[in-house]
């Protein structure tokens, strides 16, 4: 693979748990489907691992229109994880992941822990799939009772069962609508988790005013891009005092500066969402700007700056000494 | 706007997806009008921020543009009697199809709808292509008074229909033309977030089966019995017969 001409000499490579990403910029789930749409305007090889939309065990229609709303800096939406279902999934789409030029991570969504296990454990051995993200934290779907992520308990129930049945590195994805994110995060990593991803889109409601009536069908949204960037730097950087699993920072990234705010506040790498609809080169500039920061720091390995704003940061700071597993076929994969 | 490519490739009912400079927001979709000599135009009104900041843009300010978008009208076949439904700024989808039904000669009539008669937009231009206009205003100020499928109603029917306005209009004239069994295709809007087909935001029902839907099988529990199709990447044309209107 071509190195990054604007990083050459740098290490940009990033590890969660046994997958190799070769930077640490990822699209975000929902945002980016497999790649193939933003392929035709972009070049998505120049993210370090692209994440797929949340897959059910079931297929779902998702939510009714209107399922979008943007409002002052930012959009709220409400899809309600429409998908194929694992078995659609597995046929019709896993062949083509195969062709995705950089490494891809699944992302797992259910109603039960059950749910949750058996998809992950499908999930394993589709090609170009070095991670599986579990979405415990979607806010847009009615779930007859709480959202895992809302308890240490039942995030453990589900990040333990998944870790017994695949082998694939796993990802908990957290919400910042809990009074505190430390016991739950600590629970994901006691459950095993490898890494832990942070924030999941924000609650939130928007109301037409004029015929006084919810502006989503589904009412409740999930808020995404700059309006919540502060709520998910504070996510991270609570988190990163209470678990030394790698954090994948997310909320509302348009800039290399962005980005800087949840390295420094304890992540070891970050997603994009939202930022990929207004400008699909969101990520480029993105490692652009972290680059230019390396430069001017004299630093050569990106995961050197992970944690340096917040003094009560646990984690890790080298590679080597995350490296407890074997290599991926991804090792190698950056230069 | 100048731009070769997008003047060049874009096909009728095609959109692009603009990024408006100012303050975060996703970016702004709008029908491509008019589309010759390397320069293609758009309609449209202030409807809310990005609208606003588009309109007060300095000219020759650069601005990103991504384009063309979207599925296009399929021409009539040879012989068949073609009629343009527009309602407001749904004329915009038409520039290009009606010049694409001159050259090819076919029969074409067009329809153009606006409150009133100080409303009306995009009437010179398709005159411009040689065109007759049937106008229609609700306030009965110039032409027929009544609406755009009221008028469809009252003139000699046609072979196929194309239609572009807003959801109340576009659903009337589904009706009709599913009552009618005239062939019949609307370009539709959605509220749109990525504009590329990745987000599943600007979905619309279509009955199971229609090849732009998901096409995923039905779940044991799901009591739904359509399909959806998302209007940026698989639309925005779609068949009256497929669209199902459900509110
Ligand atoms: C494929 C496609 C093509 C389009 N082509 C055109 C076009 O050629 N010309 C054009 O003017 N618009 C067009 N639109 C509609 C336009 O993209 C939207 O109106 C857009 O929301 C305007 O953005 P804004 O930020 O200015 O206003 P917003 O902040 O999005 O909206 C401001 C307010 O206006 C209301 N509103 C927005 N749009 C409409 C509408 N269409 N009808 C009634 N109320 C509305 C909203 O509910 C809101 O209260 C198109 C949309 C799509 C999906
Ligand atoms: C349209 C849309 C759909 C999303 N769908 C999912 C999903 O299926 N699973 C998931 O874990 N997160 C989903 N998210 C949340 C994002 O992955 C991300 O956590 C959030 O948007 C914050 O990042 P951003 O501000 O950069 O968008 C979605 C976000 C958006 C905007
Ligand atoms: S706007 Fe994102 S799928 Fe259509």
């Amino acid at each position: 693979m071509a190195a990054l001409s604007t990083s050459s000499a740098l290490d940009m490579s990033v590890r969660i748990g046994s997958a190799l990403l070769k930077n640490p910029i990822i699209a975000a789930s929902g945002c980016y489907n497999r790649g193939a749409e933003y392929s035709r305007v972009t070049d998505i090889s120049q993210y370090g691992a692209i994440t797929l939309k949340s897959v059910t065990r079931q297929p779902r229609l998702g939510n009714e229109m209107p399922r979008t709303m943007s409002t002052p800096a930012g959009m709220l939406n409400a899809i309600g994880l429409q998908g194929p279902g694992i078995e659609y999934f597995l046929k019709a789409d896993a062949p083509a992941l195969a062709h995705v030029p950089t490494a891809v991570i699944a992302s797992v969504a259910g109603f039960t822990v059950e749910e949750f296990a058996y998809v992950a454990e499908r999930m394993d051995g589709i090609p170009n799939v070095v991670a599986l993200e579990l979405d415990v934290s979607c806010p847009n779907v009615d779930r007859e009772g709480e959202c895992f992520a809302a308890q240490p308990s039942s995030i453990a129930a589900v990040v333990a069962a998944v870790k017994k049945r695949a082998r694939l590195p796993v990802i908990a994805k957290l919400m910042p609508n809990v009074s505190d994110l430390k016991p739950i995060a600590k629970a994901a990593q006691e459950a095993g988790a490898d890494a832990l991803s942070l924030i999941n889109a924000v609650r939130g409601i928007a109301i037409d005013v004029k015929n006084a009536l919810p502006l989503l069908a589904n009412v409740t949204g999930g808020l995404t891009g700059p309006a919540i960037r502060p709520i998910a730097v504070h996510a991270v950087w609570e988190v990163a005092s209470a678990v030394t699993i790698p954090l994948i920072g997310m909320g509302g990234i348009e800039t290399g500066r962005d980005a800087l705010e949840f390295l420094f506040a304890g992540a070891g790498a970050v997603a994009i969402g939202t930022a990929n609809f207004r400008r699909p080169d969101v990520h480029m500039e993105v490692l652009a700007g972290i680059v230019a920061e390396m430069r001017g720091r004299g630093c050569e390995r990106v995961t050197s700056l992970t944690g340096l704003a917040n003094p009560r940061f646990a984690g890790s700071r080298s590679v080597e000494a995350a490296v407890a597993r074997p290599k991926t076929h991804l090792e190698g994969a950056h230069e | 706007m100048r731009d070769e490519r997008i003047a060049r490739d874009a096909r009728a009912a095609q959109y692009v997806a603009l990024d408006v400079p100012g303050t975060f927001s996703v970016r702004l979709p709008l029908g491509i009008w008019t589309a010759r000599d390397g320069e293609f135009s758009v309609l449209f009104q202030e409807w809310g921020d990005r609208t606003r900041r588009l309109a007060h843009l300095p000219i020759g300010e650069p601005l990103s543009c991504i384009g063309p978008l979207g599925n296009q009208f399929s021409a009539p076949s040879e012989g068949q009697r073609a009629t343009i439904v527009a309602g407001g700024l749904g004329v915009a989808a038409f520039w290009l199809l009606a010049r694409d039904l001159k050259a090819a000669r076919a029969h074409t009539t067009i329809v153009l709808g606006a409150r009133s008669k100080l409303s009306i937009v995009g009437r010179d231009e398709l005159a411009a292509l040689g065109f007759d206009i049937d106008i229609c205003t609700d306030d009965g100020s110039e032409g027929f008074h009544g609406s755009v499928v009221d008028r469809v109603r009252s003139r000699p029917p046609s072979d196929v229909l194309y239609g572009c306005g807003p959801p109340g209009m576009l659903r009337a004239l589904c009706r009709y033309a599913n009552e009618a069994g005239v062939e019949c295709q609307i370009s539709m809007e959605e509220n749109f977030g990525c504009s590329l087909g990745t987000c599943w935001g600007c979905v619309v029902p279509v009955r199971r089966g229609c090849p732009q839907g998901t096409g995923y099988p039905k779940a044991p529990r799901e009591i739904r019995d359509y399909d959806f199709a998302r209007v940026c990447a698989d639309g925005t044309v779609f068949r009256a017969s497929d669209v199902l209107w459900l509110h």
